[in-house]
């Protein structure tokens, strides 16, 4: 801009390059430690300590990750992924017609079912572990991918069912009363009808769950202790114990778990808000 | 026909009431409901009711890997009640959530604040903002250990130019606090900024539009209009920012493990020593009973404002 700009859009374009600076200055807090674990990661072990610090590796490796695979991380992945999509299948196909029942039946109790439903949304996890392990170790249901994956969607119900209940409200009802003047039954017209309607609705809770299960590290921690049904967070958690300071194998392990969370959020970042609000989705 | 006979209404002959098809009809809707949502409430009456109601038995036994030894009555509660480590917990989740609590509610106004508007760039910074939120808790204070300790982490760099190399962030009980707190409010600040900003966004324009008219000041317009309008949704955060810092484990046990001495040990960290570490399983359920009355005043709080909002 020449010198002899106006003063008033001298005085803006000031504040555009302060507003730059402080998102930048935000950005860097949120992504910084993120950023850091991905760049020890990659880093030979005698540079990891190096001082001073190297931000951008100058001899990149993937000794790290290649060492994780030796040993075997595969299978908690492998395990994580098993149980993540067990949760989201079950939570989905029950939530949606429990969530149907609420939206579109007049039944005795609906209205204390709903109640019992947003009461249950704001259980906090840890308070529960210790009496859901004894339960869990009565009913021999410890260290089984089945049994979490039954916990998770047991945690994760009711905000599926309320995200459904008020995305099927949303949806005309026209639509199912013409199906059922055709002689579809209520299961017929939820499955021919109101679901194929909901594709955001279904993402949106199916995503909350999804990352519920796969990020889970209390639940799981707790309940499972065999190397067979550990997930992918209890063998971070392990590893922790094992590698001890040793950050190289500790921060690709890391890396290993969140890309992919990263990666779905990015790609699916309206769907994860309406979920955090508990709120409807919007078509 | 075929119509008529799948709904039901083939049975009735034509001078038959209509009222008693109606009934009929009803009546198979609400067998249909009770159908749809028996799974939900088999599930969640197995896994999250009866834990809770578990509790309160096991609470008062002694507890020997899953047998019932010997009944104790409220000797669990009193032995909870009275032990320094689990005051100490109640102490240090105090100062916790108390700090996490400003700290996340202040930074998460600010950040919704500042990227209201849906221009590409605010849209961009909230996702940069919310990736903490979205990764593994697990994993998130894994970096932050990585950022924290005196050899090789990043802050002891920081400090060792500005002179303070042999100073320990983590081996010094307040430093080990103000690290937890930067843990909870590193990651929840985008939480408590998602929830506002949904308030914010429920605020009708015209009224800005109306008081800038009347030549209103941006501050002005901030206390009369944001504030006010905002008071349910400013509750709402704070309630269940509340509820998840009393209770969270993981910050606790990733970062700090409690230390030094016990400092940064919280109730969640606490309930977990109790019950999988010292495998004192009647103690730690009766601690999981008390901390759940507490949480159900939470939870009540909680429940209010959604009717309130909902009414609204």
């Amino acid at each position: 801009m020449s010198p002899r700009a106006p003063a008033w859009r001298k005085r803006r374009r000031n504040r555009r390059v302060a507003g730059w600076l402080v998102d930048i200055l935000i950005a860097a807090f949120a992504l910084g430690p993120i950023l850091w674990g991905l760049s020890t990661s990659f880093k030979p072990p005698q540079a990891i300590l190096a001082y001073p610090p190297e931000f951008v590796p100058s001899q990149p490796t993937l000794e790290h990750y290649a060492l994780l695979f030796r040993t075997g991380i595969h299978r908690f992945v492998l395990n994580s992924v098993i149980v993540s999509a067990i949760s989201v299948a079950l939570a989905l196909a029950l939530g949606s017609l429990a969530a149907y029942a609420l939206a579109r039946l007049s039944f005795r109790g609906r209205s204390t079912l709903m109640f019992g439903t947003v009461a249950l949304m704001s259980i906090p996890l840890p308070s529960v572990l210790v009496p859901t392990f004894m339960l869990l170790a009565n009913i021999d249901l410890t260290n089984s991918l089945i049994g979490l994956a039954l916990l998770y969607t047991a945690y994760q119900l009711p905000i599926v069912v309320w995200m459904l209940y008020g995305y099927f409200r949303s949806l005309p009802i026209e639509l199912e009363h013409a199906a059922m003047i055709d002689g579809c039954s209520r299961l017929r017209t939820l499955r021919k009808i109101v679901l194929p309607l909901s594709g955001p609705g279904l993402v949106a809770a199916g995503l909350f769950v999804l990352t519920f299960a796969w990020n889970d590290f209390v639940v799981a921690v707790v309940m499972v202790s065999t190397e067979e049904a550990k997930t992918l967070p209890v063998a971070i958690y392990g590893y922790l114990g094992f590698y001890g300071r040793d950050w190289g194998p500790l921060t690709a392990a890391a890396m290993l778990s969140i890309v992919p969370v990263i990666a779905v959020f990015i790609a699916f970042q309206r769907y994860f808000l309406s979920g955090m609000t508990g709120g409807g989705v919007k078509g | 026909m075929a119509h008529m006979s799948s709904t039901g209404m083939g049975a009735l002959g034509p001078g038959q009431p209509r009222r008693l098809m109606r009934q009929r009809l009803r009546r198979r809707d609400e067998a249909t409901a009770f159908a749809f949502v028996v799974p939900l409430v088999a599930i969640e009456l197995a896994l999250v009711v009866s834990p809770l109601l578990l509790a309160a038995y096991y609470s008062l036994f002694r507890v020997d890997y899953f047998e019932l030894t010997r009944f104790r009555g409220l000797g669990n509660y009193v032995t909870i009640l009275t032990s320094p480590m689990v005051l100490n917990a109640l102490g240090a989740t105090l100062v916790f959530s108390a700090f996490s609590l400003v700290l996340t509610l202040g930074l998460g106004f600010a950040l919704a604040l500042r990227f209201e508007r849906d221009t590409r760039s605010s849209v961009a910074m909230r996702a940069i903002v919310l990736v903490p939120y979205v990764i593994s808790m697990l994993v998130g204070s894994l970096l932050l250990r990585w950022i924290y300790p005196r050899d090789g982490g990043l802050s002891s760099m920081a400090l060792g130019s500005l002179g303070l190399g042999d100073y320990s962030i983590l081996a010094d009980p307040r430093a080990a606090m103000a690290a937890l707190v930067s843990n909870a409010v590193w990651r929840d600040s985008a939480f408590a900024m998602i929830l506002l900003l949904a308030g914010l966004k429920a605020i009708p324009a015209e009224l800005h539009q109306a008081a800038r008219v009347d030549g209103a000041s941006a501050w002005l317009r901030f206390r009369r209009i944001t504030l006010p309008l905002l008071r349910i949704p400013i509750l709402i955060t704070l309630v269940r920012l509340l509820i998840h810092f009393v209770n969270v484990l993981t910050f606790a046990l990733i970062l700090t493990g409690g230390g030094p001495n016990n400092a940064t040990q919280t109730m969640g960290l606490a309930m977990y020593r109790i019950g999988f570490i010292d495998f004192k399983l009647g103690e730690a359920n009766a601690l999981a009973v008390l901390v759940f009355v507490f949480n159900v005043g939470l939870i009540a709080c909680n429940l209010v404002l959604f009717r309130q909002r909902r009414g609204s």
